[in-house]
């Protein structure tokens, strides 16, 4: 039962929702710099301006779209009658989440690596 | 006895645990001779009189009916004697049986079952009737009885409530099984007292604690639904005065002729 598309759902949401916590923290303490003035907010937004963070700004895009689809997937079974589709539904939630993912992270890969397109 | 085409040999492999003399459960592997048509719990019969007899499992009617022998086999919970043991074989003629997961081990295969039992009296399992009870029979739609989609099927084998994730982070969790009867029980045309139930099941640890993890779906052995069950508990708790009182004004014509009976 570990094995099932709805245990790795799950999973994957849990840990999502977790990221997207701690990522919250982190935004406040970058955005909760500008109540200190420009100089203050610029210097802490050059702090996550890093190549790493813009990596781990594509991670974040995949967290923060894997867990919407997943919910949406959820409020669809909430309200109709699917649950013997939940398996496609899944799979369904997942590619889009990783469709998404590609699209959206390529262009900042490519700004992190210097190309231009 | 004959068989069709070459004699196989299975290794079914058993997880032990004796608590007057076993610290941890372990697995022991036993070498049977397949024959045609042989299920799960023949193979467990043949090793308990033939090779182990001290090898202990629950299993009364062998008909799918009385959920006695709910296991786990290669991680997935089921019946073990409904389950062809070839199906379950892999290449190299291995299957392992293990008892349900997430519960206490008593003796090898068999499992306490006490939380299961005290969590499905949470939900009073019975029928509640109206006081006024009719003269005449009770007469219950077509569509009435398609809306419980199975739920009186379930047979109470534990299959669900030990594959739910659920479950096995907390056991003060109402589990499926019983969430399932309260759906019955709920949308039963002859009970009086929906909105007491959807009340007690409202609890948080009730049908709010479900993560949708869909593994009581998974894990049926009679394809019965339980996560429909408690999404429609969901939608029914919050609304759910207005159910008892479309419940009363049908309880008015509960002796009359149905349409499509």
């Amino acid at each position: 039962m570990f094995k099932t598309t709805g245990f790795i759902s799950f999973i994957l949401r849990r840990f999502t929702g977790v990221v997207l916590a701690l990522y919250l923290l982190l935004h406040i303490w970058v955005i909760g710099a500008a109540t200190q003035g420009a100089e203050a907010f610029n210097r802490r937004m050059e702090a996550v301006s890093t190549p790493v963070f813009h990596i781990l700004e594509i991670l974040l895009l995949a967290a923060v779209i894997y867990h919407a689809f997943d919910g949406i997937r959820l409020l669809i079974i909430n309200n109709f009658r699917v649950t013997d589709k939940r398996k496609s539904m899944w799979y369904a939630a997942f590619a889009i989440a990783a469709l998404l993912t590609v699209v959206g992270g390529l262009p900042i890969l490519f700004y992190v690596l210097g190309i231009n397109f | 006895m004959a068989t069709n085409g070459q004699k196989r040999t299975a290794t079914v492999r058993i997880q032990r645990f004796n608590p007057d003399v076993d610290k941890k459960p372990y697995i022991k592997e036993y070498q049977i001779q397949m024959r045609q048509g042989m299920t799960l719990l023949d193979a467990l019969h043949e090793i308990k009189t033939q090779q182990d007899g001290s090898v202990t499992y629950r299993r009364s009617c062998r008909h799918a009916i009385c959920g006695s022998c709910a296991m786990s086999v290669n991680g997935r919970n089921m019946l073990v004697c409904e389950q062809p043991l070839k199906e379950h074989v892999d290449s190299q003629g291995r299957v392992t049986i293990k008892p349900l997961p997430f519960l206490p081990i008593i003796k090898d295969l068999v499992v306490d079952r006490s939380s299961f039992w005290e969590q499905y009296q949470r939900v009073k399992p019975w029928l509640m009737p109206p006081d006024d009870l009719p003269d005449k029979e009770f007469r219950v739609s077509p569509e009435e009885i398609k809306a419980m989609h199975d739920a009186e099927k379930c047979i109470m084998c534990g299959a669900c409530y030990s594959a739910c994730q659920v479950v096995a982070m907390n056991k003060q969790y109402i589990g499926p099984h019983a969430l399932l009867k309260a759906f019955l029980r709920t949308l039963d045309p002859r009970d009086a007292t929906p909105a007491e139930r959807l009340d007690i099941v409202s609890d948080p640890n009730g049908v709010w604690r479900c993560h949708t993890i869909f593994n009581c779906i998974d894990a049926c052995p009679k394809n019965l639904d339980p996560t429909f069950a408690i999404e429609t508990l969901r939608n029914l708790a919050a609304r759910r005065l207005a159910f008892e009182e479309e419940r009363r004004e049908r309880q008015k014509t509960l002796d009359q002729p149905v349409k499509g009976a």
